[in-house]
């Protein structure tokens, strides 16, 4: 069984999310900062009408912030009903991926973005490392919790 | 492929939609039924469950959803086997249907959410046990035993091809004095043309029910005996049925969601036009000025009309919540040995749709909250002189712009040294003293404080005290509490009619622009910095003969500011509570569109939503009572925290 993915880079590295959880792609303009929201939170947008936090992945995985640029992404993604924005430093490909491509991430990665990381897949000898939303998603960091 | 995914979600609503009707309805039924006693169930009850199960096992089916198609399947069955007479609906067939009928709801439910479906349990098993009980042999039909003869109301609307069968009023009338006695006889005039409708009196047995039916006749049992004066109250009831329904539109919430987004936009645009036109009155000539500004004053006033229109569109009754209520406490009060009656009241009091779905949980939670820990067992009541069943109030009333709900329960009351003992067990702070009614509720409404084990089925569901509190919040209401040892608990819920558009107080902050909803600022000041005075950790300023404490929101939420020559304060509370924020400068009064921020990533206290005034930016909505809240808490604390 094979599926679409929507592919993006944060920090040099390609990662990959299911298409049919992306909403939409925008460029990303105003953002309204939050007062006491979580350090990766880089504010609210309005998208499509509706207001949506921005999760900087960059912040999310322990990079350093870059500017906003022309390149920078804001892809509206939905799980477990929400609607959430997550800033990336570009996101311009479209692959299919067949679900025996996808291995589980392994213990080299367990570290940085590893916890976030559903699994990992090997396309023409580049690595692509696809996200799971829901742990991107929540708040509480499953490793910090415990 | 977007295009599909959009395509079967919006397929997804239909289902849920025409799910929640047929489960409505069927509820509906299940109470009559179960308030009637055994004996009150008529066919025409046991037809429309019959259809309701019928429907949900068909669209279950087209969307997939098997384990719902299958426990419909089996509630159809049974209902069938009932209607047939094949089997008496007993006490423990009721249970089992109101099982099986709780059961499908949660199936769907937990489709609509994406998780796993409930597990079935013994509840089919029990349906086809159940069904497979046979009545004793004299009485095959299902209904009061020992009335003389039933009543029934019979409609005959001939058509061509009934005529062509030979089945013309007269015959219908034959066959009728033939089972029974005719009571009345009225033609009605429908949209498509003549109808007979006949009171009639006398024993029908299933078959020539069904027979005649087949032949286009309407045959409906009537619960009251029919007597030839009461003809005309009945006429008037099945045409206002026959009305009914085409005059009803169902309409999709976010289809009104995208129209009140477009009046928001309209709202917008105006304001903006407002803002042109006060900058060019000096250039117009006055004649000129005045045929503009009454133009632009109509539109203001018509559009408030659209905006109301819309807003009474999607208002719904609050019976949508309340009517579960009866179940819940039912199977409470049967499960722990109580004896509770409930009360409903006000059930047509409308309220936004919205409203309604968010107040659906914390409603159940105080109701089985009530009944689990408000009410003694029947026989500590009748110890303490009360009447062994008690009984729990659900009361609604629309009061201006709010609604006000109200959980009334004339149980124990709530034991306040027992509510400061868990709390302090729970290692939560308690203030020395007598607890006055309002620290109650903030200590039972704290995260982790609960006055029963978490795995009491009744109040482990995930929804705690805190939720509720939270939940009324963020729709911008209020939550209080009375109560009285041994004479009962009463839980005040206010909100307001509608959330969408408000009318608001903009203020800036450095290069921050926020909203205040204008009903939550009492007053507007400017306060000179210089009148100042410290007191502790506190800033206050001299006002109307007393001090105001001032929170600079600057400090509140760390946004750097220059200092100001004149702060801009607002009043929010009254006497002993008041409290000034104070903000750089106040640029203006709009009215706004709210938008929810209910993302737990940005779920922050002091916010309650977001808006946007034209230029495609959010501004956040403050919430003035949790900042006043929050800086009284502060007051407590040390400096520098904030």
């Amino acid at each position: 069984m094979s599926e679409t993915f929507i592919l993006f880079t944060v920090a040099g590295t390609t990662y990959a999310v299911r298409s049919r959880e992306v909403a939409h792609v925008e460029m990303v303009e105003q953002v309204t900062p939050v007062p006491d929201a979580p350090p990766f939170v880089d504010g609210v947008v309005f998208s499509r009408g509706q207001v949506v936090p921005a999760l900087n992945l960059r912040a999310r995985f322990g990079f350093e912030r870059a500017p906003y640029d022309v390149r920078t992404r804001l892809l509206v993604v939905q799980s477990e009903g929400r609607s959430v924005g997550l800033v990336v430093d570009a996101a311009r490909e479209f692959i299919r991926l067949d679900g025996a491509q996808i291995q589980p991430p392994g213990t080299a990665l367990t570290d940085l973005s590893g916890r976030y990381l559903e699994g990992v897949a090997n396309l023409d000898d580049r690595l692509i490392l696809v996200l799971s939303l829901s742990h991107v998603l929540n708040f509480v960091d499953p490793v910090v919790a415990d | 492929m977007t295009g599909d995914t959009s395509f079967f979600a919006g397929f997804m609503d239909d289902y849920f939609a025409e799910c929640d009707e047929h489960l409505g309805a069927i509820r509906r039924h299940l109470l009559a039924i179960e308030s009637a006693g055994e004996g009150g169930v008529d066919r025409a009850m046991l037809d429309d469950l019959f259809r309701s199960f019928h429907s949900i096992k068909g669209i279950s089916g087209m969307v997939e959803l098997r384990d719902a198609e299958l426990l419909a399947h089996h509630l159809e069955s049974f209902l069938r086997r009932l209607r047939d007479g094949e089997a008496q609906l007993t006490a423990d067939g009721l249970d089992a249907l109101i099982e099986g009928v709780d059961l499908l709801e949660r199936t769907i439910a937990a489709r609509r959410e994406h998780v796993p479906s409930p597990p079935a349990g013994d509840v089919i098993d029990r349906l086809t046990g159940a069904a497979l009980e046979t009545p004793p042999a004299e009485s095959a039909t299902i209904g009061p035993a020992d009335q003389p003869a039933p009543s029934w109301r019979i409609t005959f609307a001939p058509s061509p091809q009934l005529v062509a069968r030979g089945i013309n009023v007269d015959t219908v009338r034959a066959r009728l004095r033939a089972a029974g006695t005719i009571l009345d006889a009225t033609p009605r005039m429908l949209p498509d043309g003549i109808a007979f409708e006949f009171a009639f009196a006398g024993e029908l047995d299933p078959e020539t029910v069904e027979a005649w039916r087949s032949e286009g006749l309407t045959v409906e049992r009537v619960d009251a005996p029919v007597v030839a004066s009461t003809e005309r109250s009945i006429t008037a009831d099945a045409g206002a049925r026959a009305v009914q329904p085409s005059h009803v539109v169902r309409v999709d919430l976010t289809r009104l969601d995208d129209l009140m987004r477009i009046i928001g936009d309209l709202v917008i645009a105006r304001a903006r036009l407002e803002d042109s036109l006060r900058r060019i009155v000096k250039h117009v000539p006055a004649v000129e000025w005045r045929a503009v500004q009454e133009n632009s004053l109509t539109i203001e006033r018509q559009l408030r009309d659209l905006r109301e229109g819309i807003m009474r569109v999607r208002l719904v009754p609050v019976s949508e919540i309340f009517r579960r209520m009866p179940f819940v406490v039912r199977d409470l009060t049967r499960e722990q040995g109580k004896k509770v009656r409930l009360q409903l009241d006000g059930q047509h009091t409308e309220i936004d749709k919205f409203l309604i779905e968010r107040m659906l949980d914390p409603v159940l939670h105080l109701v089985r909250n009530a009944v689990s820990h408000g009410f003694e067992l029947p026989e500590e009541r009748v110890q303490a002189g009360k009447p062994a069943e008690g009984t729990l109030r659900l009361t609604a009333a629309g009061v201006g712009e709010s609604v006000v709900l109200e959980i009334i329960d004339d149980g124990r009351g709530i034991d306040a040294g027992q509510v400061a003992a868990r709390a302090r067990a729970a290692g939560l702070p308690v203030p020395a003293g007598p607890l006055d009614e309002a620290t109650l509720l903030d200590l039972i409404c704290t995260p982790g404080f609960s006055t029963r084990d978490v795995t009491d089925r009744a109040s482990g569901r995930g929804v705690g005290m805190s939720v509720v509190k939270n939940t009324v919040q963020e729709l911008n209401g209020t939550l209080r509490l009375e109560t009285a040892r041994g004479e009962g608990t009463r839980f005040v819920i206010e909100l307001p009619l509608t959330l969408s558009i408000a009318d608001a107080l903009i203020a800036t902050v450095g290069d921050r622009t926020f909203a205040l909803p204008q009903p939550s600022v009492r007053e507007v000041v400017e306060i000179d910095p210089a009148a100042l005075r410290r007191v502790e950790h506190q800033e206050i300023a001299p006002f109307r003969g007393g001090v105001l404490p001032i929170v600079r929101l600057a400090r509140v939420f760390g946004i750097p500011a220059a200092p100001r020559p004149r702060l801009h304060v607002f009043v929010i509370g009254a006497g002993q509570d008041a409290v000034g924020l104070a903000v750089d400068r106040i640029v203006g009064q709009r009215e706004i569109v709210v938008r929810t921020m209910a993302d737990p990533l940005v779920r922050v206290g002091g916010i309650v939503g977001a808006t946007d005034l034209g230029d495609g930016r959010v501004v956040l909505i403050l919430d003035p009572p949790a900042l006043a809240r929050r800086a009284r808490a502060a007051e407590q604390q040390p400096a520098g925290a904030s």
